[in-house]
């Protein structure tokens, strides 16, 4: 087999060049065609094995799809929609190892098309995963604030209450009441909009803002159960018992099946017609309001010591009770203390008609909240009358504040 | 004419107009200028080569093992064993010239060959390496890419009857070329082929060299993209205490190293002289243990292996499963190499490296959990410790690193864990890979390492004192005499006026001063013509150049000239050299 070529070139430099130009320009012609089907091929294959990474992922089958989602980028390798699904399915796969490899995708697509929100969103979302609240405020902003292929405005909404449920799950609620107050100006005026952020700002402890949301359901739909509901608890949780009956009584009227705010009520129930604080109620029973709290506090402090087998007839001296002993909770059992106390404020019962002693309800009812408190936080959350005393307890220590 | 047809004078105006336009451009293109519009060329056309070589290993990859990779199945040790029948056949009878990487083929042109490598070895290493490296045995595109750049720069310089000296430079040429385009890293080619093919920089060299390699570069980066090789993590060099760290990463390396170097420099002849029909299967049996490697679960080793590196920068493996895929690739390669299937070392070089890197930083922050280098810090820093310590370039390894990278920060990293690797591969490794197998078959090449390491004697190692008496061109002969008389040499160097020296005999100065020339200066009876000098740091070899037509010449300060450092003389030379040829112990 003879390798040899002819010598056909001639000795003239521009005639070399020319000739070789030539050649290379052929070359290039031929390499544009063979690299143009060999992608076009590739590329084929790549939509193919990316629909059954789509597929694997979304039946939650992780590394099924990562290897798939790879094969798919040797295809394409510059395929973004390829290397997000990749990113996604690497952050999604719950092994923090792949973590990295996300992120280096998400980057290299984020430097190429900084303003793409659905890259920022997955950028924020492995922030995210990686607990980093710095980085998934960035993220999640350059989310909002990006480029998004279709419905914007409820793209961006979604994207910052996924931040807020972020910042709530991180315990940040000041970061996330920032973002929340944003939220709520640019809310799309539908139900379930309002909804949410009303859930939300009551994740953040912000009631009065919660009831806004709420209210602003009930304009648009008075009867909204959901709404009503809501509503009642929000002002049930700032302590706004007026109005928490008023909601919950309709929230019990539009949904009969509402177990929960019928709870709700029940306890609003107890407690308006049990504090022995409200304003427009006569002495004769206010003083009545605090004999049924006194007798009660007993019968809750009775019960506590029972579940814990205390022995309430142990004596406790009065310096115990009122001593540190009792704020610390340190032995002896701060029951004991409660019961010495109790006792001890036993005989002002019969004092409160005297029109002298102005400052004995607040004794007695610090007493009753006193027991209270403490057997909550000994025997768990009460229920009923024994819940609303400690309610009112809390009312009105806030409103002392 | 009537007709409307042009006049005979003006046809042949014509046709004279390009000619005389060629002509005229005939005298802008010297040689030098053609060469270096030549390699331009030559990176052109290797680069197009090279996106084909990419194009028919990836097309030959998802024909005989498809897209997803592949675990327990059959396929993966029976395309590789029947491709290596393949294999062996077309190398035993069609292509038997290119067994190997390549590098040391390129060197053999420029050494021995005056630049001819048969254009037969560029369509056998880009058919034969595709088919190896396409089913998956266990060798890179790189030096097959550098050895089809420069079998293409040779085949073109022959067919242009270039000049001797020119056509033997178009193989290191086009092997930047290719090597530039395999990569797409033009500095770490250009340097590759400097440190190790060529080994010695000139304007020239160098001009053409850079020419080819980007080039070349910018072809496959118009078809195929700029997209690195890897994707880089973020990696970053904190403190300096960290140094150690890498170190022990660069001792490590350079172990791994020695063991893969000794492993196909003990093989490679044993498998080779087996007798000629087992060379048809050595391929196929090399192909089937790489697959049941595979097949047991490390698909990882088959191939070039950049998807596996990538995976392990963005710490993908645990450090067990990175330190078993640097072994088993160890002993893949190894079994590709020495069964005489065409491919590079380069990626199996880079894999190990990156694995082991990998397995090692992961281990340093179990102990050391202070360490901030990230596991892609400690892959891309292992790479360079391999190409450090296996391939024995110290400074392409450094670059690698750092362009594939693209990022300087680690630079200081990977100068200290690479030098660490490269002198414990040579204390313990008389002999760099690519030497070893020029050895193994039977060529002698000029040892760039060694040159690189010879110790070279200088004007310094042979000088002897400066004499006590030295005379002055200025003072009166009669005064010179006087003061010769105190000394016993026969000779005496004169200081001349203004600068420079000569020298005169004692029997010269007494007869001019028995001449009756006492009451003349030294310098107006002595020849205008004075000695060369040299310089302490010149190589001992320009002394020779003067040493036989001068009886001693004055060695002077490189700051001041006027001031003596000593003086050489023939037999202080003589001696030197003698010194150094008597064998140590003797």
């Amino acid at each position: 087999m003879s390798w040899r070529f002819p010598k056909l070139i001639p000795r003239s430099a521009p005639v070399i060049l020319l000739l070789l130009t030539l050649a290379a320009a052929t070359g290039f012609a031929a390499v544009s065609h063979l690299v143009a089907r060999y992608n076009a091929n590739q590329q084929s294959r790549g939509r193919k094995l990316y629909q059954q990474g789509l597929a694997d992922a979304s039946a939650n089958r992780y590394d099924d799809a990562i290897n798939v989602f790879r094969a798919a980028l040797t295809c394409d390798p510059t395929n973004s929609q390829y290397q997000l699904s990749l990113a996604r399915a690497l952050r999604d796969s719950n092994d923090p190892r792949r973590l990295d490899e996300a992120e280096s995708y998400l980057i290299a697509l984020w430097q190429r098309a900084p303003q793409d929100a659905a890259v920022s969103l997955a950028l924020a979302r492995v922030a995210a995963h990686r607990g980093s609240i710095d980085d998934a405020i960035r993220y999640y902003h350059n989310a909002m604030y990006g480029v998004w292929n279709s419905d914007p405005d409820a793209n961006r909404s979604k994207a910052r209450i996924e931040l807020i449920q972020f910042l709530l799950k991180k315990g940040a609620p000041d970061k996330a009441e920032s973002e929340l107050m944003a939220l709520a100006t640019a809310l799309p005026p539908t139900p379930d909009a309002h909804l949410q952020a009303a859930q939300l700002f009551a994740q953040a402890r912000d009631y009065a803002r919660e009831l806004a949301q709420y209210e602003e359901v009930l304009r648009f739909d008075p009867a909204n159960a959901a709404a009503l509901a809501g509503a009642g608890q929000a002002t049930y949780r700032a302590s706004n018992y007026t109005s928490a009956r008023r909601y919950l009584q309709d929230a019990v009227n539009a949904n009969p099946q509402d177990e929960e705010s019928r709870q709700f009520l029940a306890t609003t129930e107890l407690i308006l017609r049990n504090d022995p604080f409200a304003g427009h109620i006569s002495d004769a029973e206010r003083n009545r309001r605090i004999a049924v709290a006194f007798t009660q506090a007993e019968k809750r402090l009775d019960a506590c010591a029972q579940e814990k087998n205390i022995d309430l007839k142990a004596t406790v001296t009065p310096a115990e009770a009122s001593g540190p002993a009792l704020a610390t909770g340190s032995a002896p059992s701060p029951l004991l203390a409660l019961q010495s106390l109790w006792t001890e404020a036993k005989p002002d019962l019969a004092r409160l008609r005297l029109p002298a002693e102005t400052d004995l309800p607040d004794a007695i009812m610090d007493v009753v909240f006193q027991i209270e408190q403490q057997t909550a936080a000994t025997c768990g959350q009460p229920q009923g009358l024994d819940r609303a005393l400690l309610l009112i307890s809390q009312k009105h220590e806030a409103a002392n504040q | 004419m009537s007709n409307g047809a042009p006049a005979p004078s003006a046809v042949v105006a014509r046709f004279q107009g390009p000619r005389r336009l060629f002509s005229s451009l005939e005298g802008v293109f010297n040689e030098e200028v053609f060469f270096l519009i030549l390699c331009v060329f030559i990176g052109i056309f290797s680069g197009l080569a090279v996106v084909c070589f990419r194009l028919a290993i990836d097309w030959i990859h998802l024909a005989l093992l498809g897209p997803l990779p592949q675990t327990h199945s059959w396929r993966l040790f029976a395309v590789p064993a029947l491709a290596g029948l393949v294999v062996a056949a077309l190398v035993i009878h069609v292509f038997p010239t290119i067994r190997g990487s390549g590098v040391n083929q390129t060197k053999a042109a420029l050494y021995i060959f005056n630049g001819f490598i048969p254009f037969r070895t560029a369509v056998g290493k880009f058919i034969c390496s595709g088919l190896a490296i396409g089913s998956g045995q266990s060798l890179g595109p790189e030096d097959p890419s550098l050895q089809i750049g420069a079998s293409i720069a040779s085949a073109l310089g022959r067919q242009l009857e270039i000049s001797r000296d020119k056509l033997r430079l178009m193989a290191p040429v086009g092997a930047a070329a290719g090597l530039a385009a395999a990569f797409n890293a033009p500095i770490s080619a250009v340097l590759f082929v400097i440190e190790e093919v060529i080994g010695r920089w000139s304007a020239g060299i160098l001009g053409s060299v850079v020419l080819s390699a980007v080039s070349s570069v910018v072809i496959v980066r118009w078809f195929l993209g700029s997209e690195p090789l890897f994707r880089i993590p973020v990696t970053a060099f904190k403190r300096p205490s960290e140094l150690l760290a890498y170190a022990v990463l660069g001792i490590v390396g350079g172990l791994a190293s020695v063991a893969f170097a000794q492993s196909i420099g003990y093989l490679r002849p044993r498998l080779k002289a087996l007798p000629r029909w087992t060379q048809y299967f050595q391929p196929a049996v090399a192909g089937l243990l790489i697959g049941l490697i595979a097949f047991l679960g490390a698909p990882q080793v088959m191939g070039a292996g950049y998807d596996s590196m990538d995976q392990a920068m963005h710490g993908q493996y645990a450090w067990k499963i990175l330190a078993i895929l640097a072994v088993l690739k160890i002993v893949a390669t190894t079994l590709s190499f020495v069964s005489g299937a065409p491919g590079g070392m380069f990626a199996p070089t880079l894999f190990i490296g990156a694995m082991l890197g990998g397995a090692v930083g992961d281990i340093e922050r179990i102990f050391f959990p202070q360490l901030t280098g990230s596991t892609g810090t400690y892959v891309l820093v292992g790479m360079g410790v391999l190409f450090a310590g296996f391939l024995r370039v110290p400074m392409t390894s450094v670059f690698m690193v750092l362009e594939v990278s693209g990022n300087y920060e680690i630079i200081v990293p990977v100068i200290v864990a690479n030098t660490f690797s490269y002198l414990i591969s040579r204390g313990l490794l008389d002999v760099p890979i690519f030497d070893m197998l020029t050895r193994q078959d039977g060529l002698v090449l000029p040892s760039l390492e060694e040159d690189r390491e010879e110790t070279i004697l200088r004007v310094e190692d042979a000088m002897l004192p400066v004499p006590a008496t030295i005379l002055s061109a200025e003072d009166y002969v009669d005064a010179n005499e006087r003061r010769v008389q105190d000394s016993t040499d026969a000779i005496f160097l004169v200081r001349m006026h203004p600068s420079g020296w000569s020298t005169i005999s004692r029997d010269q100065l007494q007869r001019l001063f028995r001449e009756g020339k006492g009451e003349h200066t030294l310098g107006s009876v002595l020849p205008q013509q004075s000695l060369p000098s040299l310089y302490p740091d010149l190589p001992l070899d320009s002394a020779l150049r003067y040493v036989n037509d001068y009886p001693l010449v004055p060695v002077a300060n490189r700051a001041n000239s006027r001031e003596l450092e000593g003086i050489v003389t023939r037999d202080s030379v003589f001696k030197r050299y003698e010194i150094d040829r008597t064998p140590v112990g003797n």
